[in-house]
């Protein structure tokens, strides 16, 4: 009966076992979503390794799913869009130092907290007067969009510059674009460490925590990942983890020992939570506005006035001058706009020249579009009849005479409606400034929707913001458009009833 | 005024004047006849200047057009004689961004300098010489196809050129209009003006040219009096295009 039973025993045990392996293999893998684009020291691609993914929390997602029995599989996704990419289910779970935040909190669940972060402030070597947060009140603190840092940035009331990653916000420290940037530790911690150029303002401060983010409903994977979160760090492997990538602290170890009777470390979350503000909102979009016109205006013109002697160049110039001509419209039509904002923004300060990001989007803008404005020139220029130099030279007329005051003003009337249309789009256009972090309208719509949510409401003010600039623009264009052809209209009408 | 000596001119390897001469004596009429592709408005544009000539010579008073000259030197030439020359082209070519009065005082406020003011009574005085004077704020495409010629010759008129010269300028004209021009030109011989006038229309020279210069494929079949080539061609090609344009 003994016997018999172990050998029952025996075969059960057999049975279980075969039957593990496969249970861990029938469970479906875990899918994390985390934006890995500027993304260390959390998940980004190894520069050595184009191809694969690293990062502290890749390797603390990968213990994870080994403690939960599923096999890990990463998602990449983009930081401004991750909630909502949860929602729509690209993934089942957020890894991505993603804080614990009032208006999240509305929209998804979180797990426990795996992580304690402090943010530190970071200033050029060579800075005297910012020894604290506090001494940023009349300076511009660059930071990432919607986090703890800039809704504390915010709430401070401290002028701020948002960033898509972390590495552009250092870089125009560097440049003295921006005077301090104020991150995370763990990426403050991977990308000042080594430089030469930057140091710590002052000790890192304020307490906030890392969480899995998981969807609302989502209860039975809420506590497999808790459970997981808690074996990970009792048994160490997070701690190793995290020291490996030199982020462990004594702060982590409030974690490891949670007080009697209290099961989760409770979070502040009032500090960073974003009330969302419409009077604000507004405000900056107003802000935004102006940028947006400002930057406009300023490219338009630059492509107006250089749009000139390129068409000439290009029309009547001597060959080289021709090529030359040609070559500048044919790069910068033949090259995204985006591409050449980028190399304006970060390829001309390695040769000593750092313009804000402003003027860069502005002139960059302007350069390209001269280009375009250079072919509506010419075209316009064309389509004048010889007979018109004919007729102007046989009246005594020099080549430049004839050309500026009969050549030109009908080449006006000619290219005034395409000009007005790559206006229009400019305007448009404008939006790519988002690329170098200036504050224009696209940028404040999409970094203030993200953090309200208010997709909707929002999307309908920032179009509205347009069509108040834009249809001014086209009215003025159609009525300079009517001015220059009403005279002959009425007195064709005129002549006609004679 | 005007000698024209074995005058050439080559276009895309084709010789388009071969060897064209004749002479213009101050307030007369010349008038140029031939079909279409004879060299007649080559021949014309030779003498303005808008084509460099590559064979014989153009005298102009003074001023000596030659192929030896430099290209420089040419225009520098060709400059001086449009000061003398006022050219009325087929097509017009009115400025179209300009009213009528506009387009007159356009080339004598810029190239002359005179006063915007004192250009505008002239060019009334002109307008009214050609009978538009109550057009004179209009745009040249509200005019009609007559009236925008006339225009043109008001403006050419405005540089007070001693040489008017017209490319086929009964093109666009009905009869009664080919008429009413005529007699506005003849009235320009009386004020002291010459003329060269290229056309295809022998009854609009009749009357009105001193001589006449028959051109066929570049070359000058017969040239003399008016009368005598219309009434007596020697030459059976002259006889020939004159019976059939009658």
């Amino acid at each position: 009966m003994k016997h018999r039973f172990s050998i029952a025993s025996g075969l059960l045990t057999l049975i279980v076992l075969t039957m593990l392996p496969g249970k861990a293999v029938a469970q479906q893998p875990l899918r994390w979503g985390a934006d890995p684009s500027g993304g260390a020291p959390y998940v980004y691609n190894d520069p050595s390794h184009p191809d694969q993914y690293i990062g502290y929390e890749k390797e603390m997602v990968d213990a994870l799913a080994a403690a939960m029995g599923r096999k890990a599989e990463f998602v990449p996704s983009d930081w401004e869009t991750l909630v909502s990419a949860l929602q729509r289910k690209s993934f089942d779970v957020i890894v991505n130092g993603l804080e614990p935040t009032a208006d999240r909190q509305k929209q998804i669940q979180f797990s426990k907290p795996y992580y304690i972060f402090q943010l530190a402030l970071t200033v050029r070597n060579d800075e005297q007067q910012i020894h604290s947060l506090a001494d940023c009140k009349n300076r511009v603190v660059g930071t990432l969009g919607n986090t703890a840092a800039s809704r504390l940035l915010q709430k401070e009331n401290i002028p701020s510059k948002s960033y898509a990653e972390p590495l552009t916000a250092y870089r125009d420290l560097e440049l003295k674009r921006i005077d301090a940037v104020i991150m995370d530790v763990p990426a403050e911690v991977f990308y000042v460490s080594k430089s030469t150029t930057l140091k710590r303002a002052c000790e890192p401060f304020f307490r906030g925590t890392y969480n899995v983010g998981l969807r609302k409903g989502d209860d039975a994977l809420k506590a497999e990942v808790d459970a997981a979160i808690d074996k990970i760090i009792s048994d160490g492997t997070l701690e190793k983890i995290l020291r490996k990538w030199g982020l462990w602290n004594d702060a982590q170890i409030e974690l490891q020992k949670p007080k009697p009777g209290e099961k989760n470390v409770e979070v502040g979350y009032d500090i960073t939570s974003a009330s969302f503000n419409w009077r604000e909102a507004i405000w900056r979009l107003t802000r935004a506005a102006f940028v947006t016109v400002l930057i406009a205006f300023g490219s338009m013109f630059i492509a107006l006035v250089l749009g000139m002697p390129l068409a000439i160049g290009q029309w009547k110039g001597p060959r080289l001058i021709q090529w030359l001509c040609t070559i500048y419209v044919e790069f910068f039509r033949g090259t995204p706009v985006l591409v050449q904002l980028l190399f304006l923004y970060f390829g001309l300060p390695t040769i000593g020249l750092a313009m804000p990001a402003w003027l860069t989007a502005l002139i960059g803008l302007g350069l390209n579009y001269a280009a375009y404005e250079s072919q509506v020139y010419r075209a316009a220029l064309e389509a004048i009849p010889r007979g018109q130099w004919e007729a102007s030279y046989l009246l005594g007329m020099s080549p430049v005479l004839a050309f500026r005051r009969i050549i030109l003003p009908q080449a006006f009337r000619i290219a005034l409606p395409p000009m007005t249309n790559d206006f229009v789009s400019l305007f448009k256009d404008t939006s790519t400034a988002y690329a170098i972090s200036v504050w224009e309208l696209a940028t404040a719509y999409r970094e203030l929707a993200n953090a309200s949510g208010q997709f909707l409401l929002l999307g309908v003010a920032v179009s509205l913001y347009y069509l108040a600039m834009s249809l001014p623009m086209a009215h003025l264009a159609r009525r300079l458009e009517r001015k220059l052809q009403r005279r002959e209209a009425i007195e064709a009408v005129e002549s006609e009833v004679v | 005024m005007i000698r024209v000596t074995d005058l050439i001119k080559n276009a895309n390897g084709t010789r388009i004047l071969r060897g064209v001469s004749f002479e213009v004596a101050p307030q007369t009429v010349l008038g140029i006849i031939g079909a279409s592709g004879s060299g007649k408005t080559t021949l014309l544009r030779c003498l303005n200047g808008l084509e460099r000539i590559d064979g014989g010579a153009i005298e102009f008073d003074s001023i000596r057009l030659e192929p030896s000259l430099s290209a420089a030197e040419y225009s520098r030439r060709v400059k001086d004689l449009r000061k003398k020359v006022g050219t009325v082209f087929q097509h017009l070519y009115l400025f179209p961004h300009l009213s009528v009065v506009g387009n007159i005082i356009e080339a004598p406020t810029h190239v002359l300098h005179v006063p915007k003011k004192q250009a505008e009574v002239e060019a009334v005085a002109l307008l009214e010489s050609v009978g538009l004077k109550e057009k004179a704020r209009r745009y040249p495409e509200t005019l009609s196809g007559g009236e925008q010629q006339r225009v043109a010759i008001a403006r050419a008129l405005a540089m007070h050129p001693a040489l008017l010269m017209f490319d086929e300028p009964t093109s666009a004209l009905d009869p009664k209009r080919s008429a009413g021009l005529r007699s506005l030109l003849r009235g320009f011989i009386h004020r002291g003006h010459t003329m060269v006038i290229v056309s295809h229309s022998i009854g609009f020279l009749e009357g009105l040219a001193d001589q006449l210069l028959y051109i066929e494929g570049g070359e000058v079949v017969e040239s003399g009096a008016a009368e005598q080539i219309l009434n007596s061609p020697r030459d059976p090609r002259t006889k020939d295009f004159i019976e059939q344009a009658k």
